[in-house]
């Protein structure tokens, strides 16, 4: 193998410019990706915490910090967000299931036949 | 009739092996064995079985003495400007087999961009998009391709041939077979075997060297959860990502464009259909074409010789560098930042998804069993796919 005959410069070139390039490229997607992130932040107007106890009737901060969620409290309030975001309940079938039953007339189910006829003097 | 008889005989691959045993024969032998080898590891190890089981197959086939399947000196002729069936693929459709007409797609470049459509469809950039400084990782994991270009050439490779054996250092199967097949495609069988089997040693080859650059407290950093990102955004970024790349590096455009029109598919929620078929259905057919064709490559004369040990020795090289560096610029970027990033995930910058970042959960969970990386690791992962896309690219352009 001969080193020399290996065009070292066009090597090193390519190597350099090579790895520079793919991050130069990927450093400008991120600037890309952040302006993006600017942009599409939702614009809610956010309420000031005074604003919301006001209307909500809610306790305030120092009241609320006695709150304390226990583990499973949380597992449920996500549970019950998880199958109402991913649409995940019982399907209900949208009719009424206690029908009228309707018997056809059968000396069976006869009301009269089931009634003791006393004869009355 | 005892003509006929003696044709048939003849006519054996057992003969025709037998025939020329010292010549081709004992080549052929030890690449059957070679694909009976591929085979068990697919099978019974599973390593990436959806693709080692068709090129194990392919070898299988090419390598059978008389079946005709693959002409290697078609391909041959293909490529030689003195030859009257160079750049014919008339001249493959009417003289070449099964494999040789299967091989077209891998040649026009046709396989891996399909094979990238079904990737984007899969993949979920909302990690990188929540997190865009994920992208420097997969970035700097990119440094194993163009340190093992600068050994493949001082080891006596040409240019273009070292270019297609760095490229293994992406863990990319689809972007290795891409470039090669532009590149060196007298190498394709190697460095698809490479690629794929490295990309399936993942969990082999990572968790020492991420050990090896942390330590336990690194290892165990916790990383503040990711925000939301909403459907818009993510519909908008393979739109943008395409036009960026392409108008910066056109060469990448056929596999950022692949990638970003699946995931475009998959987002926009209009197409489901064709989601559904890109994720499965193109997906599955052409990973069969591939895999059959690139298997085919795999002749006794291409495949047995110190090429193809120096392209393995210098591909477990490019895997172990561009992991090594994901993991070095995490720690870097950690003296620079306020909020520390754990540094196991920089090693998901090589592509191998998910099996890098999957990786980078497993070892993060190994010291602190509460530590959830995976999201995290998602996020340098799929960077690595477009950093190793655009690295092809410039490689493309360069060598090209």
């Amino acid at each position: 193998m001969n080193f020399l005959a290996i065009n070292w410069p066009h090597v090193w070139f390519v190597t350099l410019l090579g790895f520079a390039l793919v991050l130069v490229l990927l450093v400008v997607l991120i600037y890309v990706l952040k302006l993006f992130g600017v942009i599409m932040q939702p614009r809610v107007k956010v309420e000031t915490p005074k604003e919301v106890h006001e209307a909500v009737g809610a306790p305030r901060k120092e009241e609320s910090e006695h709150i304390t969620l226990t583990g499973e409290a949380t597992a449920a309030i996500a549970m019950a967000l998880h199958l109402y975001y991913n649409g995940i309940h019982d399907e209900e079938p949208t009719h009424v299931t206690i029908k009228r039953i309707e018997r056809k007339y059968s000396p069976w189910n006869a009301k009269i036949m089931g009634m003791n006829n006393l004869h009355r003097n | 009739m005892w003509t006929d008889i003696l044709e048939f005989f003849r006519g054996m691959g057992f003969m025709q092996m037998g025939a020329d045993f010292l010549g081709a024969g004992w080549q052929q032998l030890v690449m059957l064995f070679v694909s009976f080898f591929l085979l068990y590891l697919a099978i019974k190890k599973q390593y990436e079985p959806l693709l080692l089981l068709p090129i194990a197959f392919g070898m299988l086939l090419t390598n059978l003495p008389g079946a005709n399947m693959f002409h290697s000196e078609l391909w041959s002729a293909f490529l030689d400007p003195s030859s009257p069936a160079y750049h014919s693929y008339g001249a493959i459709l009417k003289e070449g087999g099964l494999l040789d007409v299967l091989y077209i797609g891998v040649k026009a470049g046709v396989y891996p961009c399909l094979i990238f459509i079904g990737v984007g469809a899969m993949t979920d950039f909302g990690p990188l998009i929540a997190n865009p400084k994920s992208l420097l990782l997969g970035a700097a994991a990119q440094i194993g391709i163009f340190i093992t270009f600068l050994c493949a050439n001082a080891m006596g490779f040409t240019e273009a041939q070292a270019g297609s054996i760095g490229i293994i250092g992406g863990a990319d199967g689809p972007t290795s077979i891409f470039l090669t097949s532009k590149l060196a495609p007298e190498l394709l069988g190697p460095i698809a075997i490479a690629a794929y089997s490295y990309m399936a040693l993942v969990p082999v080859i990572q968790p020492p060297i991420m050990r090896l650059l942390t330590t336990k407290k690194e290892r165990a950093i916790k990383m503040k959860q990711l925000r939301a990102v909403s459907k818009t955004e993510k519909i908008i970024f393979p739109i943008m990502v395409t036009t960026i790349v392409a108008l910066i590096l056109p060469d990448a455009a056929p596999l950022i464009g692949c990638l970003m029109l699946g995931n475009l598919m998959k987002e926009c929620g209009v197409v489901d259909r064709l989601s559904k078929t890109a994720q499965n259905e193109l997906m599955n057919i052409v990973v069969i074409f591939l895999g059959l064709s690139v298997g085919a490559t795999a002749t006794g004369a291409s495949f047995l010789n110190w090429q193809t040990l120096m392209i393995l020795a210098m591909g477990i090289v490019a895997f172990g560098i561009g992991s090594g560096g994901g993991v070095l610029l995490a720690k870097l970027m950690n003296v620079f930042s306020k909020e520390k990033i754990n540094p196991l995930i920089g090693s998901a910058g090589v592509s191998a998804v998910p099996m890098a970042a999957r990786v980078s959960q497993q070892v993060g969970q190994e010291e602190n069993p509460g530590n959830f990386l995976l999201m995290h690791a998602m996020g340098p992962n799929v960077a690595g796919v477009i950093g190793s896309a655009v690295a092809a690219g410039i490689l493309l352009t360069m060598l090209g």
